[in-house]
């Protein structure tokens, strides 16, 4: 795949919680560039500023000095309406704890994307892609732990969004439920040509990226291109 | 070193403050209005018995035409008599430069040594008239401070027919004119109503009462057997014309005092009860909620190994904070509002001092009816999630009858936004949750309607007694019976509009060995200025013969209709008949023995005379006619409506006004508590949801939609269940009473439930606000990293 312009656009990125004593630096002068339709994996230890980084692209935290721009939409400074509408037509989340809505069965979970989105797939198409189709009347609480995960990625996928931010989506998950979780993200991001960024504390998954992003201490440490892609079955942990 | 759960508990307390606050106001108020109410009612009942043991209220009264003092021995020698004291007592008239209006009053005799054994009198203001210038006088502080008399000023009385001045040298407080009124006037008038006290001296020679009295107060000695002492001193008073001895229970300020402490039970014992009932289950609904809403963390502390105990002992510790901070608020209010409601009693109930009282064990009782019912709230709650394994626990809880509420999605849900499809699952999935908050919800409209039913229970009984049953404008009283002339003489005097006479006979009725004294109204068969009304306010009609009791009475002396009773005369020929008993009438208001006026002349074996006229009159020719009116020969007193008002609102009005305000805002103050608390409590056991929501873009109105839906299902469902909660209540609390000789109709305005359930709106409203600040500040960022 030929690389594009880049999408996004960070320049300065700091975000610091806190103040005097309790004073933390999440994250420090970040500068990135993603392209479209780019998969990028986030490594890095625990407290180096991962989910912060992504909290920040996906319109749900403010830096503290700094900007960030995603094509036309400023997102630094933006209000809350901009970031919502932001997040409700470009971005699709999966998070380590899938955020299923009890009350709503699968089908219904997807739909509620769907139904606020401008151009969606249908629910039962967002089912299929993961392989749930057979599951749509179930409530989350009726489901495992990985099928509420694939869920949460049909959920993230239906509105056919232009990103796909992903927090530790199989850190709860085993090998092979990670694995078809995995296969779903690669999925959307191969077909849609979704912008995708995945955070995880597997290395072994960074093998399906474009390229890699390693963080230490709220910077970014090192970047590697990954010429050599594999597929998500053929990630092992 | 500190517990770190105890920490835990102060943390929780902060973080939570606004709801720890209206849940500690809601006890608060619960409290508050107890403490207040019986602290109040305690005052009443203790003032009266100060001032009955300290100005030596009498047991026995009797009245008579003259007797010698000789026969105060004989009195004295009567088996179970105390004290007797002998006394000249006298109706009289008081002629005002100011006014045109006929006064009456009583004139009593003070011993030359000043105070009296019995019915003493608590000097208000003044001194004791000089013993050696019998022109000196007290009067009764009531009259003084409704007329403005100082002391000083004289006061020109008629005395058995020629008009003396005398000179007010103090005002007083007497045990038997607490209230002060006289026979056919159905409620007391300060302004026109006057007792003075003159030296035995002076009143001898007016009356003609030198070694004489006409009237007694006695007391009974211990183990006394009250009924054989009346007989006895009846017996040996009968030839010296008495007229009936009688207990306190007859007397009548005491009768009406009686009468009106009843009606306070009600709003001061009976209602703050229910209401500090409601108040404390509320306080379970909501606690018990909170507690639940920390499930995952109970779980948590569970699967760390903490013990059910240490676990229960933590919300035991947080719950008993909560309530002990309302009950000490409430404690400090209530006590505030107390000490200024009895200030506004004073008015009314005119005891020589009349302070708040504060029973250590009330506020023992309050303080322990809170923080049982909140430690109750919080150990079913903490049991219900011990009971679950922790793992169980420690995942959301997903209500079990979802699965059976899918066909929501099949009815044409496809249209319904998805935001409430969620908050239709969560009401139906959760029903006991969701029935708890709604009972919540809906028993708050009681309270607020609690209070609102007194302004409408007084305005109905205003309207009823004096628009519908005493519809004259002013009555005046005649000191003898008259001939229909004096009809005919009133109803020529320009401005009287419409006048009727009734004649008035105080009596005595006797049933096998019960007793009533009061009075008999012989009423013209085509009265329409004073009609009887049954408690639908239809007209009773007067039986042609024989008498008609008012239900009250009829019970008091076991009598039905067909019966027959005997009526003993108090006045003239003291004539004793026996009658029938016509009929037994629902009387709305008031205990009353009615007849016709024809049959009560015929009873008294007297021409067709009356004593007491009833009239309407155009008020622009008030002037004219008052002093037409007061030159008419044996009048007596006089009673204005209008004036009476004026005087009632000052009073009776006042001080419910008071009380009811305050029960009705502490009704509110607890309304707002529960609704916020289920608004507030359905945010925090929800907020992951609503924030996962956020994330995936749906904005703040949609996600408040989600809660405030629920809420409004709730409120919708709720207000019309409390406002009939509260009618049915108020029904019972009312009809709880309805066995006393005063009834409270259980009349709720249309406005009153419009208010009660606006207000809760008015809570609701408010809630929402804050709801939809709190959604607006959800932290996104934080609500991922947890699972809480
Ligand atoms: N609300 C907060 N207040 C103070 N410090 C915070 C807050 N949120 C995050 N931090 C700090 O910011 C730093 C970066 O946090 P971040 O969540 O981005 O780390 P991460 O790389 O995602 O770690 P993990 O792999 O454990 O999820 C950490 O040191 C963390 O302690
Ligand atoms: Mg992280």
């Amino acid at each position: 795949m030929q690389p594009q312009a880049p999408v996004f656009v960070a320049r300065g990125l700091t975000k610091v919680y806190g103040s005097g004593d309790s004073r933390v630096v999440a994250l420090k002068d970040v500068d990135l560039d993603i392209r479209q339709g780019e998969f990028i994996v986030l490594l890095g230890p625990s407290g180096s500023g991962k989910s912060t980084l992504l909290n920040i692209l996906g319109g749900l935290d403010a830096p503290t000095s700094g900007t960030a721009r995603w094509r036309d939409h400023e997102l630094t400074g933006a209000s809350d309406e901009q970031l919502t509408t932001y997040r409700r037509e470009h971005v699709g989340f999966v998070f380590q704890f899938y955020n299923l809505i009890p009350s709503l069965t699968v089908e219904e979970n997807v739909r509620l994307v769907a139904q606020i989105a401008s151009n969606p797939m249908t629910p039962a198409e967002a089912l299929e892609l993961v392989g749930l189709s057979h599951r749509a009347g179930h409530f989350p609480s009726q489901l495992s732990g990985g099928e509420q995960q694939r869920v949460a990625v049909a959920r993230a996928i239906v509105k056919r969004p232009d990103i796909l931010l992903c927090d530790e989506p199989t850190g709860a998950l085993d090998v092979d439920t990670g694995r078809l979780v995995l296969a779903a993200i690669a999925k959307v991001n191969a077909e849609l040509n979704t912008t995708t960024a995945v955070i995880t504390h597997n290395s072994a998954i960074a093998g399906m990226a474009h390229r890699v992003l390693r963080l230490s201490g709220g910077r970014i440490v090192k970047e590697e291109p990954n010429p050599r892609r594999i597929r998500a079955e053929d990630v092992t942990w | 070193m500190v517990n770190v759960l105890d920490i835990k508990v102060a943390r929780d307390l902060w973080s939570m403050r606004l709801q720890v606050l209206s849940i500690a106001l809601l006890v608060a108020a619960g409290v508050a209005v107890f403490v207040m109410s019986v602290s109040n009612y305690q005052a009443l009942i203790g003032a009266m018995e100060a001032h009955y043991r300290n100005e030596r209220f009498a047991d026995i009264f009797v009245g008579m035409t003259r007797a010698p003092l000789s026969v105060v021995d004989r009195l004295r020698e009567i088996d179970g008599i105390g004290i007797v004291e002998p006394r000249v007592a006298e109706p009289v008239r008081v002629i005002r430069e100011d006014t045109n209006l006929p006064i009456s009053g009583r004139v009593i005799s003070l011993p030359a040594a000043g105070q009296p054994l019995l019915n003493r009198l608590h000097l208000v203001q003044g001194r004791w008239p000089d013993p050696l210038r019998p022109e000196e006088v007290i009067i009764n502080a009531a009259y003084a401070e409704a007329r403005a008399v100082r002391s000083g000023e004289t006061i020109e009385v008629v005395l058995n027919g020629r008009l003396q001045g005398f000179r007010v040298v103090g005002t007083a407080l007497s045990p038997e004119f607490i209230f002060a009124t006289r026979a056919a006037v159905p409620l007391p008038d300060d302004r026109n109503f006057v007792v003075v006290w003159a030296s035995e001296d002076a009143m001898a020679g007016a009356f003609d009462m030198k070694g004489a009295f006409n009237d007694a107060l006695m007391t009974l000695a211990p183990g006394a057997r009250p009924q054989h002492v009346l007989e006895e001193v009846d017996r040996l008073l009968a030839p010296y014309g008495g007229t009936g001895a009688y207990g306190r229970s007859d007397q009548p300020s005491h009768r009406f005092l009686k009468d009106e402490l009843a009606e306070q039970e009600t709003l001061s014992i009976v209602m703050p009860s229910v209401f500090f009932g409601i108040a404390a289950f509320l306080l379970n609904v909501v606690v018990g909620r909170m507690v639940e809403a920390q499930r995952g963390q109970i779980a948590s502390l569970k699967a760390l190994g903490f013990a059910n105990r240490t676990i229960a002992l933590h919300y035991f510790k947080l719950v008993t904070a909560i309530a002990l901070l309302g009950s000490a608020i409430g404690l400090v209010v209530g006590r505030w509002f107390a000490i200024g409601v009895v200030g506004s009693y004073g008015a009314f109930f005119r005891f020589p001092s009349l302070e708040a009282q504060l029973e250590p064990w009330l506020l023992v009782a309050a303080a322990l009816v809170s923080v049982g019912a909140a430690n109750l709230a919080a150990a079913s709650a903490v049991y219900r999630i011990a009971i679950l394994a922790p793992a169980e626990a420690m995942r959301p809880e997903t209500p079990p009858a979802l699965h059976t509420f899918s066909w929501l999605q099949t009815i044409g849900s496809q249209r319904i936004p998805l935001q409430y499809i969620i908050a239709a699952r969560t009401i139906l999935g959760r029903p006991v949750r969701t029935l708890l908050t709604t009972v919540g919800i809906a028993l708050a409209i009681p309270l607020i309607l609690f209070g609102l039913y007194w302004f409408d229970a007084i305005d109905y009984m205003i309207d009823v007694s004096f628009g519908r049953i005493e519809r004259g404008d002013a009555f005046v009283t005649f000191t003898e019976p008259v001939s229909a002339d004096a009809l005919y003489e009133l109803r020529a005097i320009p401005g009287v509009l419409e006048a009727e006479v009734q004649r008035v006979v105080p009596i005595t009725l006797r049933a096998g060995h019960r007793a009533y004294r009061t009075s008999a109204t012989g009423l013209d068969s085509a009265s329409e200025l004073k009609v009887l009304r049954d408690s639908a306010l239809r007209p009773i009609a007067v039986p042609s013969d024989g008498i008609m009791l008012s239900r009250t009475i009829a019970r008091q002396l076991d009598l039905k209709a067909g019966d027959s009773v005997t009526i003993e005369v108090l006045e003239g020929s003291r004539t004793v008949r026996e009658v029938t008993v016509r009929r037994i009438s629902d009387d709305i208001l008031g205990a009353s023995v009615t007849l016709q006026r024809t049959a009560l002349n015929r009873l008294m074996r007297e021409g067709p005379v009356a004593n007491v006229a009833t009239f309407r009159f155009d008020p622009g020719q008030s002037e004219l006619l008052w002093s037409r009116i007061r030159s008419m020969p044996k009048i007596e007193g006089s009673s204005v409506k209008a004036l009476w008002f004026a005087l009632f609102n000052e009073t009776i009005g006042g001080m419910v006004v008071i009380g009811a305000l305050v029960l009705s805002g502490f009704g509110m103050l607890i309304a707002i508590g529960v609704v916020y608390n289920s608004a507030r409590i359905a945010l925090q056991e929800r907020a992951w949801e609503l924030a996962s929501l956020r994330i995936i873009g749906l904005t703040r109105r949609e996600v408040s939609a989600v809660i405030i839906s629920e809420l409004v299902v709730e409120l919708i469902v709720a207000i019309p269940a409390g406002l009939l909660i509260g009618r049915y209540l108020i029904e019972l609390i009312a009809s709880a009473r309805a066995s006393e000789s005063f009834q409270i109709p259980a009349v709720i305005d249309r406005s009153s439930y419009a208010i009660a359930a606006l207000l809760v709106i008015g809570a609701a409203i408010a809630s929402f606000i804050t709801i939809r600040r709190r959604i607006e500040k959800l932290d996104l960022v934080a609500v991922l990293k947890t699972r809480d």
